[in-house]
């Protein structure tokens, strides 16, 4: 039982990570009906944005400010920096190739995600960072629930992407610019036609989208430690599969697929193997692509007639 | 029209699919795929003069006289940058030294040239090709992995079976026997798996943790210890998990609560720290033992073991004012350096040899002497001279345990 609790904590913590990727692949799918892959990359750029916060703030051991609102500088830094890298690549990537082939911005995203990559290698070497969490927070602080004590970072992780989560269907929800998405996502036609300024909403979602994988990527970085240059490709195929499984353009769906991929590491690492890991996650990816493509919560698609 | 929107719609996630295919294949094949785009150029390099001339590299030439010509050039072949860049770079900085060192104290002016495999194969195969390519090249030192090792290996045979290669930090055993130019400057994993086990318990280990992380080298590691241990009535768990995963909370979550150690055979010590301070949040009191791969500043668990192919030259009595030497001209060294300066002493001193002959230094006169080789003692306080096969013929690895300023204690 004690297992079982702390693997669902486990799963639960990288799940909201997962989950706020799969945010931003399934808001760019919903408006553009393409697949960013170079989301990941954006994601590892807000890693390094946090991680450069934190440097000026003084470092984890001698930060200039109170713990907490370093982390909130650190969610800010991250958010601007990927949202900027994310507004760049709509603009200068896949704008010009928005009326092309179905295939032209996915290879330009492809490219993108390859020199985000080597752009990094040269701004940070290849060197790992870390953000020295414990330091910052002690392991030992946190809330004991059950037989197991659950650290306050993951606390935090799991908490402010539930908060974001909730803010983010409120916003698409509710307010003018949310709907504006949404119309757009329907059919980006009619919605010009009815006064939605189409362009503006892209960059928003993009932006949106890209501030949401910079928190993801301070999330990595507070609690599990080590970021690098190259820890984007895969953290961003599994949000992508995290996308599809729930179901992509959904945003209820990114977040459902979100946690089951990080309770499907979790469970198969505790009950099979961490050898198996990857084998089960792309092999849901495959099996969905195959069997039910729209996902557990995504529309299908219509076709006219 | 609804039958080709339809298509259209099958067509887009068969593309997807056949890209997830693509990706999956291609993170199969290399051990770091898609991690480099850097050109596997070699860059030629002039061995400028250094004013250190603290270095008193041990040698079998003292007192030997340089000859009037003595040209040639000499390889190096590192990961330069990538995910083990820490290893690459301090490598290079020791080569460096070394040749900059030689030629200072010898009046030469051997030239070099450099190679960034990235630890990976395929770039390691391109250089060694480069390299054989180099009619002037008469050998090389590295690659550092032994997976590298034996891509660039299998084109060195293949090319040419004069050319020398040494790795200053491959310990995969029996490899050397498989190339005929091969030699190494660091002992073998026959050494560190039985070393490692002894230790274990020597410890008081009843039930070990193993963890590969999914290269040869781990897994060879893992093999060796588990067998030992097993043979020992140790209880043995084993796992494995990818280099690039950096969460290991389910992973740590399966430690048994009766394991009293965890052995992690792994090259990227950052994640061992991550896997260390998991372990403490998940209240597991194993203690760690690592591999010569988590030798590194990026790995301070306190009360955690490290085996090291290297000893700490600092303690070594002539060694001393090298380190210093080094140490002016370089920020950063590790236990990765001084086998690579052993290796290219060995080098230097070989071709020097054939000089003295009244030679021109080739592949198959440089291999003669390297074979040749018998320093009494080396920058790594122990004798170098090699087995038939190209092994160190007295290797041994040294075990340290991390204390809570992060300094490292040899215990064995």
């Amino acid at each position: 039982m004690e297992n079982f609790l702390q693997q669902t904590v486990n799963g639960l913590t990288l799940g909201s990570v997962y989950a706020l990727l799969a945010l931003g692949y399934s808001m760019v799918y919903g408006v553009l009906k393409f697949l960013n892959f170079a989301h990941g990359e954006v994601y590892m750029f807000g890693a390094f944005a946090g991680y450069g916060m934190l440097t000026v703030l003084g470092g984890p051991s001698a930060l200039l400010v109170p713990v907490w609102a370093a982390i909130m500088l650190m969610f800010v830094a991250s958010m601007v920096v990927a949202s900027g890298i994310g507004v760049a690549l709509e603009r200068f990537a896949y704008r010009p190739l928005r009326n092309s082939s179905r295939i032209a911005p996915l290879i330009s995203a492809v490219g993108a995600s390859f020199f985000l990559q080597a752009a990094a290698l040269l701004l940070f070497t290849a060197n790992s960072r870390s953000y020295e969490a414990p330091t910052l927070i002690p392991i030992e602080s946190g809330l004991t629930v059950g037989p197991i004590n659950v650290w306050m970072v993951r606390i935090l992780v799991i908490v402010t992407a539930v908060v974001l989560m909730i803010l983010l269907t409120w916003w698409v929800e509710r307010s003018k610019v949310g709907r504006a998405v949404r119309a757009v996502s329907y059919d980006r036609e009619a919605a010009a036609m009815m006064g939605v300024d189409v362009d503006r909403v892209i960059v928003v979602t993009f932006l949106i989208g890209s501030a949401l994988a910079g928190v993801g990527g301070v999330m990595v970085g507070l609690v599990f430690g080590r970021i690098f240059h190259l820890m984007g490709f895969v953290a961003g195929l599994k949000a992508f599969t995290a996308a599809v499984v729930g179901g992509i353009g959904s945003i209820p769906g990114a977040m459902l697929g979100g946690l089951l991929i990080g309770f499907a590491e979790a469970y198969t690492t505790a009950y099979i193997s961490s050898t198996f890991q990857n084998l089960i996650v792309f092999g849901l990816l495959i099996a969905f692509l195959l069997i039910r493509p729209s996902g557990f919560l995504g529309r299908p698609e219509l076709a006219k007639v | 029209m609804k039958g080709r929107t339809t298509l259209r719609r099958h067509s887009t996630w068969r593309l997807l699919a056949a890209l997830l295919a693509l990706a999956l294949v291609a993170a199969a094949c290399g051990d770091d795929a898609g991690e480099s785009t850097t050109t596997a150029g070699g860059t030629d390099t002039t061995a400028g003069s250094t004013d250190t001339t603290e270095g008193e590299p041990t040698t079998t030439t003292e007192g030997a006289q340089p000859v009037d010509s003595c040209e040639a050039t000499v390889g190096f072949i590192g990961p330069i940058t990538g995910d083990v860049a820490f290893i690459g770079g301090v490598q290079l900085n020791w080569f460096n030294y070394a040749l900059d060192t030689w030629n200072e104290e010898m009046g030469y002016d051997f030239q070099m040239v450099e190679g960034d495999n990235q630890f990976d194969t395929a770039q390691s195969a391109t250089l060694a090709q480069q390299f054989l390519d180099n009619t002037a090249m008469v050998a090389a030192v590295g690659p550092a992995g032994s997976d590298q090792v034996d891509a660039a290996g299998a084109v060195y045979e293949a090319g040419d079976p004069n050319f020398t290669f040494i790795s200053p930090s491959s310990t995969r055993s029996g490899i050397t026997a498989q190339y005929t130019g091969m030699f190494r400057t660091v002992p073998t994993d026959d050494d560190q798996g039985p070393t490692t086990a002894d230790f274990l318990m020597a410890q008081g280990a009843e039930n070990v943790f193993i963890v590969d992380d999914q290269s040869s080298y781990s897994t060879g590691l893992a093999d060796s210890v588990e067998e030992n241990l097993t043979a020992a009535n140790v209880t043995v768990t084993r796992d494995s998990v990818a280099q690039d995963v950096t969460d290991f909370s389910a992973l740590v979550g399966t430690i048994p609560d009766e394991a009293n150690f965890v052995y992690l055979p792994w090259q990227v010590a950052a994640n061992g720290q991550i896997f260390a301070n998991q372990m403490t949040e998940q209240g597991k009191e194993a203690v760690i033992f690592g591999s010569d791969g988590m030798d590194s500043d990026d790995f301070t668990e306190a009360g955690s073991y490290i085996a090291a192919f290297a000893p700490d030259i600092s303690a070594i009595e002539g060694s001393q004012s090298i380190l210093d030497g080094y140490l002016e001209q370089y920020d950063d060294t590790n236990t990765f350096g001084p086998p690579v300066y052993a290796a290219a002493r060995v080098i230097f001193e070989a071709i020097d040899r054939v000089c003295q002959t009244g030679q021109t230094p080739d592949r198959a006169n440089v291999q003669a002497e390297v074979r040749n080789t018998d320093q009494a003692d080396s920058i790594l306080g122990s004798p170098i001279s090699f087995t038939e096969d190209g092994d160190l013929a007295e290797g041994r690895f040294f075990i340290f345990q991390i204390q809570e300023d992060g300094s490292k204690t040899l215990v064995e």
